[in-house]
């Protein structure tokens, strides 16, 4: 298949094949960065349908992993300033400040371990928390994520080492 | 040649990126060595970045990702 690939069934296909690599990756990072599951699922709908519309406009710049991760993150700012700014009905209030674990019978089955990581995670600052999220959590590379964040490599390191540095005060038993 | 505790600290973000000299490497690996306390942050920061990746990853219910799915390939 060329590319971008000019038949809007090989179009589809190609997005799809993304969508099965990809969407657990894009779901966790809107998670970690909106902290709210149902808004998450939207960022990645969202994430996939503009990576379809705009296929022309990747030229092989980088990874395509960091492109589609590079929309993901402006949607998910996209949202979050869009929450930011409806007015905060009591509904919305509840689902917005919802902790990553959605649901009680979720906790239950959860490990301490895990609950204390997620906690973890939340404490960062955006900046610090979408490097850990997506070199550590997503494996992508330092370049990858340069790309995806539109940042320098070594702020990436940086911001990394700032991350697991926080993170450890918070997992220290665990460690 | 010897470097103190600062020193290897300012090698860890590429020490983690996998971007250290080869003779950074080695300088690291002495100092590491010899000293407790670099050895435990440079273990514990490792870990950290283990826990991120065994356990920070979250899935896409399996409702969204049919319906997602669906909307793509329409």
């Amino acid at each position: 298949m060329t590319w971008p690939p000019a038949l809007d069934q090989d179009r589809s296909a190609a997005i799809v094949a993304l969508f099965d690599e990809l969407a657990d990756g894009v779901y966790t990072l809107a998670v970690r960065l909106l902290r709210d599951r149902h808004l998450a699922e939207d960022v990645v709908q969202e994430t996939f349908l503009a990576a379809f519309r705009n296929l022309e406009s990747y030229e092989g710049e980088g990874p395509i992993a960091a492109w589609i991760y590079r929309i993901g993150y402006h949607k998910s700012i996209a949202a979050h300033r869009r929450r930011r700014d409806e007015p905060r009905d009591p509904a919305l209030m509840m689902r917005s400040t919802a902790r990553v674990v959605a649901s009680a019978e979720q906790e239950v089955v959860r490990s301490e371990l895990i609950a204390t990581l997620d906690r973890a995670i939340d404490g960062l600052t955006q900046p610090l928390r979408v490097v850990f999220v997506l070199r550590d959590i997503e494996g992508l590379s330092t370049y990858e994520t340069a790309t995806a964040l539109a940042v320098s490599p070594s702020a990436v390191k940086m911001r990394l080492l700032r991350a697991r540095k926080e993170l450890r005060e918070s997992l220290k038993e665990y460690l | 040649m010897s470097i103190t505790c600062d020193q290897l600290d300012s090698m860890l973000p590429d020490l983690f990126s996998g971007d250290l000299h080869p003779e950074d490497e080695e300088t690291a690996a002495e100092h590491l060595a010899t000293c407790d306390h670099c050895r435990i942050t440079v273990s514990d920061l490792e870990q950290v970045g283990d826990l991120g990746r065994r356990h920070g990853r979250l899935e896409l219910p399996a409702q969204a990702k049919v319906r997602i799915r669906t909307l793509l390939e329409d």
